[in-house]
């Protein structure tokens, strides 16, 4: 998905903030950036962590900067194998225009050699948003693949269903489209007000709940 | 060493795809986690897990690995299914869960008596 159209996509949809968290990597942030400042759409920079056990973990930064930092010593964690974009699909990275001017060939698909609680702590003192992904999900998720939920600093967790059904004690709930193809765009989402804008309003639903899921984009 | 259709028959598990069952299977690999299995499994074996998605098509197309047994009752995903159809790898289910897959299988592939 082209990180221009991916914008223009959400727009439309009615979108204001959106995040793109490749896995494993920061390189179509430069693009996703441009395009939401011509698009005039929220762009949050981040990417969805695969930890040690597999679990994946979105990290969400203020800056285009911060996170291209961030996602470069990510990159540095994954393992040295080769991609299969036959098998895995095309790992390419796009300017605004929509030029593909590499394909990427570490494996993105993970893990970083970093375990799950350091990443928590490690995107915190990054001053980062963390956020246990899809853990409602039978893979992937902090749920399935360490049978429960610690109890950690998270700023919200993600999840599928909301309600939600796995115990998610007092930490926010967001819930997200994770789309991976333009049509998935929008298709879960959640409301936040504040007074602030982007990434100060997602900290400030965040510290007060102030989120809900019903209504339509 | 044996033929897909042996270790099936012998072993009575689901078979939820299609694919050439004359394939030999030399080994088992036990394990839930993509990485390890990327990096220990040895090609032409068995993998005993319960990760019943698509990725584990993929890894296991990378390493040469013949089926899949899903354990616990795990039961394919439709894109799973369609992918190792595609990729000529076996998917079997059983409500066994991995230990007793495991030793089952060891024995049916002559590996222990």
């Amino acid at each position: 998905m082209l990180p221009a159209v991916l914008a223009m996509e959400a727009a439309d949809t009615g979108v204001q903030i959106l995040a793109l968290t490749d896995h494993n990597t920061c390189r179509n942030l430069p693009a996703f950036a441009e395009a939401c400042e011509i698009i005039g759409i929220t762009g949050i920079f981040g990417l969805e962590v695969t930890t040690r056990e597999e679990v994946h973990v979105l990290t969400l930064f203020n800056e285009l900067e911060q996170a291209l930092e961030f996602g470069s010593w990510i990159e540095s964690l994954l393992p040295q194998i080769p991609h299969s974009s036959r098998l895995f699909g095309n790992q390419l990275i796009c300017d605004v225009s929509g030029s593909a001017y590499e394909e990427y060939d570490l494996f993105l698909y993970g893990p970083a050699d970093i375990a799950y609680d350091d990443l928590i702590e490690e995107t915190l003192n990054q001053d980062g948003l963390v956020i246990p992904a899809h853990i409602d999900r039978s893979a992937n998720s902090v749920t399935a693949n360490l049978g429960f939920l610690p109890h950690l600093p998270y700023s919200a967790v993600e999840s599928i269903a909301i309600p939600p059904v796995v115990e998610t004690y007092e930490y926010p709930v967001i819930q997200s489209s994770d789309a991976h193809y333009i049509e998935h765009i929008g298709r879960r989402r959640c409301f936040i007000r504040s007074e602030k804008n982007g990434f100060a309003a997602l900290q400030e639903a965040f510290s007060t709940k102030n989120i809900s899921y019903l209504g339509h984009l | 060493m044996k033929q897909l259709a042996e270790v099936h028959a012998e072993l009575g598990y689901t078979v939820y795809t299609d694919t050439d069952e004359s394939v030999l299977v030399l080994n088992g690999y036990t394990s839930d986690l993509l990485s390890d299995v990327m990096g220990n499994a040895a090609e032409d074996s068995a993998l005993i897990t319960i990760q019943a998605h698509k990725n584990t098509v993929a890894v296991a197309s990378l390493i040469g690995i013949k089926a899949i047994i899903l354990c616990n009752g795990r039961t394919p995903t439709d894109d799973m299914l369609a992918s190792a159809n595609e990729e000529q790898i076996a998917i079997l289910g059983t409500t066994d869960n991995q230990f007793t897959a495991s030793y089952r299988l060891a024995k049916v592939l002559g590996i222990v008596s």
